[in-house]
């Protein structure tokens, strides 16, 4: 993929992608990015992680807390708020709106 | 670069950004918890040292500049420092200004020239290149050495004191009461040469404070102290810095960088980026 | 005067501490003196002025290197230079007198057909004349060994050059060896003459050397300009 594209597309959603990861558990940097991985997103550099995730912390969508893990030293875990939930899903909302027509327009161009 | 160097490459330019201590020292941890789960060059991980903390200083927010009554005045100003040893050039064009009531870290990888730097503030080597201007009374603690082994701690006290014009039962007092500070109760009858380590570097460091010095010159003071003395220490610094001493304290552990006011890193350039470029993760 | 006393009693405490030190300061002198006492006593008396002059000038010498790490911040701390090696001087002139006392007695008691006189002033010589020594190379030379080798040269031309050549006027204790063949053979009194000449010569150059040389390495530095008091 062209690694420029895919940076200017990451920029948009990837503070979507780690809400919509934090949506059902608490997790730390290091576990997100190993699981943004696996989701099919490609590795994400803790340098582009972290900024997102204190800019959430600060807008208040997500808490973060200091805590000793069951196995290894201490991190700082991630926990979604009441405030994230809502804006994963008006964002989320917005992406599906926004990523249809585009899907429509481009699909036709794939296949030739 | 390794990744203590580029960590602390980081908390010098985090604090060179003005982000808030409390925020630098968490952003720091993570980053540290980071590399050692999952390994990988810093550099590539996180960017250049000055990238990442423009990218964190704009998603953090930086701290307001100190309230403009706080610092005195000026009681160490050393400029365009330049040092060779042979062909080496240890320091280019170094520069730190001071003022009464600060603290100042002198950091940076080993061998960039951390002590040589302390040492030409303290007039104990001359430049190449540079002048320093002090005020009127120094104190220097070397990394290690500067104690008489066969002499008693109070005999330190007395010898230092005499050069101020002390006599013998004051100045004793005086590097006692100095001592206690560092929570080190002087033993009356102990040669020097039979303290450990890291009472030697309490003594070294209470004859430093005893001359009451407007400028302070500490170089890695604290090899040898325990943890609890390691405390002592930053809170004996931060009580000298509210009575209006100029410190500058060479130190290669990051953690207290948030009681500095000042951090100069001697790093060459090229091992840390200032451009300050916040890259495309750093924007949202 | 505070300051050069202080630091002439410290110097005294830190050698007399070195208990290892001060024996074989004793030992020494007493070692040259008896290895050749069942011969004739002049050669005895001679080689115990060598033993004490090394033994001192090897006692400044290691004093000086003690002290090498703490003078710059004693410096610092407001003694000048001069308080600094003027006052480890007195303390090793002090260490000198009390370790050559003993031996003048023993010769008294054990060669009473020299002039005493003329011994006691070839020992004053070596006790003036060895702490300058010891302290100047012990300033040229930081590494201690080097040092003590070069004092062992030093002394080993002593003892082997002809005292009537004029390559041993050259010799730092030449005096002490003019003054005690004065004592010892009797000779006339030009030796005498010779000798103080010579040691007060000696003893007054070293002392002026000391002083340059630690002048300079504990000089305030041109770059370092200080502000103001106030």
């Amino acid at each position: 993929m062209d690694i420029e594209r895919r940076g200017q597309w990451l920029r948009g959603v990837l503070d979507l992608c780690v809400l919509g990861l934090l949506r059902d558990r608490e997790s730390y940097g290091y576990q997100l990015a190993q699981a943004l991985d696996a989701a099919g997103i490609g590795p994400i550099q803790g340098g582009t992680l972290y900024p997102v995730l204190l800019r959430l912390q600060r807008t208040g969508l997500v808490t973060a807390q200091w805590r000793e893990g069951a196995a290894g030293p201490a991190r700082k875990y991630y926990r979604i708020t009441e405030d994230g939930r809502a804006a994963l899903r008006q964002g989320g909302r917005d992406w599906v709106t926004f990523v249809r027509p585009v899907t429509g327009l481009v699909a036709e161009g794939v296949d030739e | 670069m390794n990744a203590d160097d580029w960590l602390r490459a980081f908390a010098a330019e985090l604090h060179h950004r003005r982000v808030r201590p409390d925020d630098a020292r968490h952003v720091v941890a993570e980053a540290a918890t980071h590399l050692r789960d999952g390994g990988g060059d810093p550099t590539v991980v996180f960017g250049p040292p000055g990238r990442y903390a423009a990218a964190i200083a704009e998603s953090v927010g930086a701290a307001p500049p100190p309230a403009p009554s706080a610092p005195g005045p000026v009681r160490l100003h050393a400029r365009g420092i330049t040092k060779r040893y042979g062909r080496r050039t240890v320091l280019r064009d170094a520069g730190l200004t001071v003022r009464a009531g600060q603290i100042a870290a002198v950091v940076g990888a080993n061998g960039c020239g951390k002590s040589t730097f302390l040492r030409i503030c303290a007039g104990l080597v001359s430049p190449d290149a540079g002048e320093v201007t002090v005020g009127s009374r120094l104190g220097y603690c070397p990394q290690q050495g500067g104690t008489a082994d066969f002499l008693l701690p109070d005999e330190h006290f007395v010898l230092v004191g005499a050069g101020l014009g002390l006599a013998r039962g004051p100045a004793r007092r005086a590097g006692r009461a100095a001592a206690r500070q560092l929570g080190w109760d002087t033993p009356g009858d102990v040669l020097t040469r039979h303290l450990s380590g890291g009472t030697r570097q309490k003594l070294n460091l209470t004859m430093s404070t005893l001359t009451e010095p407007d400028v302070l010159l500490l170089d890695e003071p604290y090899q040898g102290f325990d943890r609890g003395t390691y405390v002592d220490f930053w809170d004996q610094l931060g009580r000298l810095r509210d009575a209006g001493r100029a410190i500058v304290v060479v130190t290669h552990l990051l953690d207290r960088l948030d009681r500095v006011d000042l951090v100069l890193d001697l790093t060459p350039a090229g091992g840390t980026d200032r451009n300050g470029d916040a890259g495309w993760g750093g924007r949202a | 005067m505070n300051r050069l006393l202080t630091v002439a009693e410290m110097t005294l405490r830190e050698l007399l501490r070195r208990r290892g030190v001060l024996a074989l300061m004793l030992l020494l002198p007493l070692t040259f003196y008896l290895i050749r006492r069942d011969a004739y006593v002049g050669q005895s008396v001679r080689s115990l002025m060598l033993g004490i002059s090394w033994a001192v000038s090897t006692a400044a010498l290691f004093a000086t290197g003690a002290a090498r790490e703490l003078e710059p911040r004693l410096r610092l701390a407001g003694y000048r230079p001069h308080h600094l090696y003027l006052g480890r001087m007195l303390g090793l002139w002090a260490a000198g007198l009390a370790i050559a006392l003993p031996f003048f007695l023993i010769v008294v008691f054990d060669a009473p057909g020299l002039r005493h006189g003329g011994v006691a002033a070839a020992m004053l010589c070596c006790v003036a004349i060895a702490p300058p020594l010891g302290i100047l190379i012990g300033a040229l030379l930081p590494r201690e060994l080097e040092g003590t080798l070069l004092l062992l040269v030093i002394v080993t031309v002593q003892m082997l050059i002809d005292p009537a050549g004029t390559g041993a006027k050259l010799t730092p204790f030449w005096s002490s060896r003019e003054i005690g063949t004065w004592a010892v053979d009797h000779t006339d009194d030009g030796y005498l003459t010779r000798g103080v000449a010579h040691g007060l010569v000696v003893t007054v150059g070293m002392i002026i050397a000391v002083a340059a040389v630690s002048s300079i390495r504990l000089r305030r530095r041109r770059h370092l300009r200080h502000l103001p008091v106030g």
